[in-house]
């Protein structure tokens, strides 16, 4: 015991320095320009007009915060975003679940499957949004669902041409994704369940959708704090996949990419609206995804 | 134990510190000059060009170009918020003048000592300073660029005959538009009904060849247009119509709302442009319309357009002398055979508001303008500043600099004689004989709002507009008053 409580800081503070320098210095310093006239290079001075003698006379109180609230595009990002979220966290949970639940039952090929599954996880989020660029652009618009293909969808084609079957397109994009990796997380709950519960219910005859509902999803809230986690704030903060995907056209810019375009929106660049908005961003993700883990939380059964 | 805490806590924050702030001390850099370069096309024949300055001089200079395509302006705010700041580099305009103006980043030439700068400095013609008041200046020029609708000789020799390629040409540039309306439809009727008629153009006529022959059996459509390329419309197609009102940048950027209302009719003038200009399009496999295909970057986005071009199925391809690699890329002979003419649209006399401009100037002149400039930056050591200065007078000057600007970077000069440079591409020379010629209008779009020419009417055409397959009086309407309320807005 003694041991542990002589090397516990020092073998700690390689990891409490690091994260210092990368995260708690920068959001702090991020935090301080989302209240000056902040322009990248330079603060920026409203009395004269030009670079800023100290930090000071840079000092625009909430003006940032407000001047975000006042950009159309950025309500216009934040309602995206929510709706987005909504439906990108149902979708990739039922694919994730279903996948855990075909995989667990397979009897040949198990791992093969999982395997498979879990492969389109390993690319970049780039190189998936120009795959599924050239997926829905030519194979879903020319071959699949044109009037002379496979099977005449018009919901299907041009999906990246508006906003709402953007969002559908992008919630297919992250459901191929992010699935599998989803499916992982489920599968290590599913192993974790007892095989004794379910031979007890099927003695006592429960159906398969009895079983499910009173044993699998109760046992397996873990897993489900874990997934709804991950999906929820990697849904909010999706970012490649948009930018390659639509590039923002046809208003289809959500929160990420928003912050990231405020500086190209402007000129010269409102670095400090953009760090207002990513701090709105923050406190937005941070309070949904905390009261996320806190309900479900409370739904874990102690063993 | 939260003693301990404290403490590692204050270690750690004056660890972090001490890393931020440290690395301040004076050694040496390994350079003596640092240029950065904001055109990724040249990449490779910059650092040439570097290395032949070093071996002349003695100068260590350090080179930084951007990948091609890839957005400048992160990396230079990066290199300028660094202790090894770049001693030149580049401004894209007044647009982006803004920034370093208020950051105090950039030299104003008028204020400079050194002599030998002073006098290359003073040279630049005044059209072509980057200016924020029309006194100062804080930029030499990278080079000129031109745009214009591309046509390749070659298939006007087929359409209308090998000896009318020359005048045929001539009296397009001089065409009113109402005669080029009459050319584009009576082109569209000859490629797809086989109507060979006969057209006026500056009061001269051409007939059509009864039977398609060469590269004219290729055609299906006038126009290769890059639907999914906000740009070309938005940015370039529209300061030809700013320039009715607008004679240089600054008179843009320092417009009230009165006079962006005034934009009214040289914007419907565009929106009639654009819709015949789209009305007539070719595509990689037959004739195309407006429509959701046309806005889709795997069927109409840059280089499908170039693609179509270069495969003779299009006669017209609105694109500047930059797009001379991609077509040469393509088809390397037909690249070798090209011209400009001018984008035409129909103004009244009533909307040209600038002064000393009129319909006719507008019609028969391409926007030629600077894209790019080099400037010196104002928070590097004095001597490394000259050495910046030294550097920009042996580019423009010196044989061998001027060399690798012409040969190298493939580059209009912009202090170039063009009555005695030739230089080694077709669009290149196109644009010395507009300036020859003096039928050079300028590129106010520059100093129109941040991202109202591309971003906002150039998005709003290609998701409303582009898309719909007939174009109503409503509709131009529509356009003009988006495109000027989002101005007044933007301002």
């Amino acid at each position: 015991m003694d041991i542990y409580k002589k090397w516990f800081w020092i073998l700690l503070a390689p990891a409490i320095l690091l994260f210092f320098l990368v995260i708690i210095f920068p959001f702090i310093v991020g935090l301080l320009n989302s209240f000056l006239a902040w322009r990248g290079t330079y603060y920026f001075d409203p009395e004269t007009g030009i670079r800023a003698q100290s930090m000071f006379s840079s000092f625009i109180g909430f003006e940032n915060y407000t001047n975000a609230f006042k950009d159309e595009r950025f309500i216009r990002a934040l309602v995206y975003t929510i709706q987005y979220t909504f439906v990108a966290v149902v979708v990739v949970n039922i694919v994730g679940l279903g996948l855990a639940l075909l995989v667990t039952k397979a009897q040949k090929g198990a791992s093969l499957f999982r395997t498979v599954f879990f492969l389109p996880n390993m690319l970049g989020g780039l190189a998936l949004g120009f795959i599924w660029q050239f997926i829905f652009q030519i194979v879903f618009t020319n071959l699949l669902f044109s009037p002379d293909g496979l099977l005449h969808i018009p919901f299907l084609r041009y999906m990246t041409q508006d906003s709402t079957k953007a969002l559908f397109a992008l919630v297919i994009l992250n459901a191929w994704q992010f699935g599998g990796y989803m499916m992982i997380i489920y599968i290590a709950g599913l192993n974790n369940i007892s095989r004794d519960y379910y031979e007890a219910a099927s003695i006592d005859g429960a159906t398969p959708i009895r079983t499910f509902r009173s044993i699998t999803v109760p046992m397996l809230m873990p897993s489900f704090t874990v997934v709804f986690f991950l999906t929820l704030s990697n849904s909010f903060k999706l970012l490649d996949q948009n930018i390659a995907l639509t590039d923002g056209e046809f208003n289809t810019r959500l929160l990420a990419m928003q912050i990231l375009r405020t500086v190209k929106d402007t000129a010269p660049p409102d670095y400090g609206k953009a760090q207002a908005q990513a701090v709105i961003f923050f406190l937005l993700v941070a309070s949904i995804t905390l009261t996320q883990v806190y309900v479900t939380k409370k739904r874990e059964l102690e063993l | 134990m939260k003693k301990r805490i404290v403490v590692l806590l204050v270690i750690l924050c004056t660890v972090s510190l001490s890393v931020f702030a440290g690395g301040q001390a004076e050694a040496d850099k390994g350079y003596d000059l640092y240029i950065y370069n904001s055109k990724g096309e040249n990449a490779a024949q910059f650092a040439d060009m570097a290395k032949a300055y070093e071996a002349e001089t003695g100068v260590r200079v350090k080179t930084f170009s951007i990948g091609s395509g890839q957005d400048h302006m992160e990396t230079l705010r990066a290199e300028m918020n660094s202790s090894n700041k770049p001693s030149i580099f580049s401004i894209q305009g007044v647009k982006e003048l803004i920034e370093w103006y208020q950051g105090g980043f950039v030299v104003d030439f008028n204020k400079v000592t050194d002599a030998k700068f002073k006098s290359f400095s003073d040279a630049i013609a005044p059209s072509l300073r980057l200016t924020n008041d029309g006194s100062n200046s804080f930029g030499v020029p990278y080079n000129v660029e031109g745009y214009g609708y591309i046509v390749d000789t070659q298939m006007v020799a087929d359409l209308f005959g090998t000896g009318k390629v020359e005048a045929f040409i001539a009296d397009t540039k001089a065409a009113t538009y109402a005669e080029w309306e009459t050319l584009v439809k009576a082109l569209d009727a000859y490629i797809k009904n086989n109507k060979a008629a006969t057209v006026k153009l500056n009061g001269n006529s051409y007939t059509l060849a009864a039977n398609k022959t060469g590269l004219a059996k290729n055609l299906n459509g006038v126009f290769a247009v890059m639907g999914a390329e906000k740009w070309t419309y938005g940015d370039h197609f529209i300061n030809v119509a700013l320039n009715a009102a607008f004679g240089d940048p600054n008179a843009a950027a320092n417009s009230t709302d009165a006079d962006v209302e005034k934009l009214r009719g040289a914007l419907t003038a565009y929106a009639k442009a654009l819709d015949l200009k789209t009305s007539y399009l070719a595509g990689l496999n037959g004739p195309a319309k407006r429509g959701q295909d046309f806005v889709s970057s795997a069927n109409f986005g840059y280089d499908q357009a170039v693609q179509i071009f270069a495969d003779s199925k299009a006669i017209f391809f609105k694109q500047g002398n930059w797009a001379y690699g991609n077509i040469a890329n393509v088809n390397e002979k037909q690249a070798e055979r090209l011209e400009f003419l001018p984008v035409k649209m129909p103004f009244q006399a009533a909307d040209v508001i600038l002064a000393g401009m009129t319909v006719d100037k507008l019609n028969t002149s391409i926007p030629v303008f600077v894209p790019n400039y080099y400037a010196i930056n104002s928070m590097v050591p004095a001597a490394e500043q000259k050495l910046a200065m030294d550097f920009l007078v042996w580019l423009n000057t010196s044989e061998t600099g001027k060399k690798f600007v012409v040969e190298d970077f493939n580059f209009i000069p912009y202090n170039a004689d063009p009555a005695t440079t030739t230089l080694p591409n077709s669009l290149g020379n196109s644009i010395l004989d507009y300036i020859t010629s003096g039928n050079i209008i300028a590129a106010p779009y520059h100093g129109a709002p941040a991202t109202w020419s591309g971003d906002v009417v150039g998005l709003r055409l290609m998701e409303q507009y582009l898309t719909k397959a007939t174009w109503t009086t409503q509709d131009y309407k529509e356009i003009v008053d988006y495109a000027i309320q989002t101005w007044q807005n933007l301002n």
